[in-house]
């Protein structure tokens, strides 16, 4: 029996583990197996196999029972999760449902989760927009947070790689506040978007419309046909999973590629617990995991581990680490671990109708939009708030189906729909400022199913906030209006935090470890070998969408920690 | 993550007329086909000959005959409140009602211009069963319809793949 434990240590080492496998966790696990490491990847949720896995990819619009539209059940039961757009009948085996991992909501935070193998890389969005240096000077310029460790120049060869392998679609637009990137052609326009991009030239120096960047194949390489890839079918239906792998998931891109080096395990249904730290050798050395079908618990170990739970299930299996040497969580020395947490603000929009280029329509359907990057306080500070906000743009013409009539007056005006009007639409995705008190913790009492502590999340607006938000609405009016758009409508949904799916930080890099978790290269500036690439370690939000960003440190951070180690430093 | 809130942004401003994209509806007669049904048989014929007034039969197949009837029942059943299925189930006895003492037969009974003239009163009503039922019936009847595998097959020709996008194209006259 002695030699028992023994044996199962040696079977449950491995190089690396990587804790995740959405976005940043798949390209941890294609970085660290190329690089020849053993490398085992735990995932908590289920196996979701690229094609096989995607049940209603191919299904008609009218094979679904309820044309899409959720069940009075499903709704009743998780009025969380409903609230995504992406939620659906087509996609409800991609969600947490709400009662499968209770959290406190302190303060109200709708946290939108994929538990599966693929995460939410499944049903993302898809916008990957660079970060630019304004984005990793801001806190150093405005004062807010703590300055980051990079600069761009640090990550820009980084985005190069990764935007070559995910494939991203894209203009050179030769803008400083959104840098080029590695660009597959461009999606095109449509007349009144071309129209109000040539309005905002003209009458705004700094403000620019620009076709946005998104992992899309628009124009596959071989790199992409060799992933056993193909070009994207503007279905826009990505969200059920895509069977030509035309947008970027880990299912189809990253983890198919790890496993084809022969050095990567799987493992389904492994909840972790937390991450074993060893006061002797004073580093961790491995991972517990709760087995989701059996909640048995099991201790995986490796060199190198990587954390990639996506950002506030990272900051919970960290707080959940405690030892003597951490008792209040791993690597939390400075006492930051789970605070300044931030966010995108995308409560505001605005709307309306333009009636020029009647003569002119579009024909299909496009899985991106034109973009307008930020435009304020960006050479100088020059609001009352701080930082500020990107948006989406626009434009489509639609059907208006007179449907007054009744009998065969009605049946002739369905099958024979009138072109309406050109809509116009914007919305907002504005900067939110990590604060001390926007914070997550684990609850004293209450646990989750495997018993590990809740996630107590303490989220909220601020008045910055609401500034930006008038600030976007005037502006975006006063364009609107430059485009001689008419029938100008504002919203402002009040949407809870979270619902924006980008909630970051919480695990923030720095350069002084008294203020920051991780140092330049994302790893624990207390246990060096733990790396944390996903959205936890970002110290700032920027107003881009994040995903291509985790992309770029997960890569950039492997190539760190495999050299590292084979010098012995880890 | 927006887009496609943009996108229905952009179907409120148009009233919610616009043509909704494939993945957002569909059904077929065999996937919609309720273990305990939600109507007894008679009120399933008038609901039939309700949606059947709405979109008739002309040289292409109606309502009835795309099954819309049972679709209706199925998402009433699935996706509505007890109320709102209360005054489904109520208002297709008010129907009948109305047709018994409008022309004296009840209303599967009647011909094509006695029932769509007593749908229309039902629309203009007053009475705020009678209102409401219509409200609730016609629009999932044209919605049912216009996402039936016959119409979007043979009608609008649908395309699921390959999709494009051509961003100016002039307008068809």
């Amino acid at each position: 029996m002695a030699n028992f434990n023994i044996d199962a240590q040696a079977l449950n080492t491995y190089d690396a583990i990587v804790v995740g496998s959405g976005i940043s966790g798949g390209w941890s696990a294609k970085e660290l197996t190329a690089k020849g490491l053993r490398t085992l990847v735990l995932e908590r949720g289920r196996d979701v196999r690229h094609i096989t896995d995607y049940p209603t990819t191919n299904m008609q619009p009218w094979e679904f029972e309820h044309r899409g539209q959720l069940t009075k059940d499903v709704k009743d039961a998780n009025p969380i999760i409903s609230k995504c757009y992406a939620f659906y009948e087509g996609t409800e085996q991609f969600f947490v449902k709400d009662a499968e991992h209770p959290y406190v909501q302190e303060k109200p935070f709708d946290w939108i989760r994929g538990y599966q193998v693929g995460g939410k890389s499944l049903m993302w969005a898809r916008q990957t927009q660079r970060w630019s240096d304004f984005d990793f000077t801001g806190p150093a310029r405005d004062g807010f947070a703590v300055d980051w460790p990079i600069r761009y120049a640090d990550l820009a060869p980084w985005y190069s790689y990764v935007e070559k392998f995910a494939g991203i679609t894209g203009n050179k637009d030769g803008l400083d506040t959104l840098p080029d990137g590695e660009f597959l052609t461009p999606h095109e326009w449509n007349c009144v978007e071309t129209h109000f991009q040539k309005q905002i030239a003209s009458k705004y120096k700094d403000r620019h419309v620009i076709m946005g960047r998104a992992a899309h194949l628009t124009s596959p390489k071989q790199i992409h046909y060799d992933q056993g890839r193909a070009q994207c079918q503007h279905r826009t239906i990505c969200e059920r999973g895509c069977p030509f792998g035309g947008y970027f998931s880990s299912n189809s891109s990253t983890i198919p590629w790890a496993a084809k080096t022969g050095k990567m395990t799987l493992r389904p249904n492994s909840v972790v617990h937390s991450i074993i730290y060893d006061e002797k050798k004073g580093r961790a050395t491995g991972v517990r995991v709760i087995d989701a079908n059996t909640k048995q618990m099991t201790e995986y170990y490796a060199r190198l581990i990587f954390v990639n739970a996506a950002a506030l299930n990272t900051n919970l299996i960290l707080l959940n680490s405690i030892s003597t040497r951490f008792p209040n969580g791993l690597g939390n020395d400075s006492g930051t671990l789970g605070k300044y947490v931030a966010f995108h603000n995308y409560r505001a929009g605005i709307s309306g109708e333009y009636d020029g280029n009647l003569d002119m329509t579009t024909d299909g359907r496009r899985p991106n939009s034109p973009y307008i990057p930020r435009f304020r306080n960006v050479y100088k500070q020059e609001t009352n708030f701080l930082r500020g906000y990107a948006a989406g743009f626009q434009a489509g013409r639609s059907s208006d189906t007179d449907q007054s009539g009744m009998g065969a007056d009605l049946k002739q005006s369905l099958l024979n729909p009138k072109l309406g009007g050109w809509h116009v639409g914007s919305h907002m995705m504005g900067e939110t400022i990590p604060k001390e008190s926007n914070y997550v913790a684990l609850d004293s009492s209450l646990k989750d199913p495997y018993g590990i502590p809740q996630l107590k999340i303490a989220i909220a607006y601020d008045d910055n906030d609401e500034k930006m938000i008038k600030d976007y609405q005037e502006q975006m009016t006063e364009m609107f209006q430059a485009a001689g758009f008419t029938n100008i409508r504002l919203r402002d949904d009040k949407r809870n935090p979270g619902l924006d799916i980008h909630e970051m930080g919480g695990v923030r890099m720095g350069k002084d470890p008294k203020t920051s978790m991780l140092n330049k290269w994302n790893q624990l500036h207390a246990v060096k070998n733990v790396f944390v690439t996903d959205g936890a370690s970002m110290t700032s939000t920027s107003t881009q969408n994040p995903s291509l960003t985790y992309m770029a440190f997960s890569a950039r951070s492997v190539d760190y920690a495999v050299k590292a180690m084979k010098k012995g430093l880890v | 993550m927006e887009r496609r809130n943009a996108l229905k942004t952009l179907a409120g401003a148009v009233g919610g007329l616009i043509a909704l994209p494939g993945w957002a509806s569909g059904w077929t007669a065999e996937s919609v086909r309720l273990a305990t049904p939600l109507l007894p048989a008679d009120q399933v014929e008038t609901l039939a000959a309700v949606v059947d007034t709405i979109i008739p039969a002309t040289d292409t197949p109606g309502a009835k005959d795309l099954n819309v009837q049972q679709f209706i029942q199925k998402v009433v059943a699935d996706c509505y409140d007890k109320p709102t299925q209360d005054m489904l189930s109520n208002g297709l006895v008010l129907t009948n009602d109305l047709a018994q003492k409008t022309f004296g037969k009840p209303f599967n009974a009647g011909d094509a211009t006695q029932r769509v003239t007593l749908l229309k009163q039902l629309e203009q009503s007053t009475d705020p069963a009678q209102a409401a039922f219509i409200k609730l019936v016609k629009p999932l009847t044209i919605r049912g319809y216009l996402n039936s595998e016959y119409v979007m097959t043979n009608l609008t020709h649908y395309e699921f793949i390959p999709g494009h996008y051509n961003g100016c194209v002039p307008v068809k006259k």
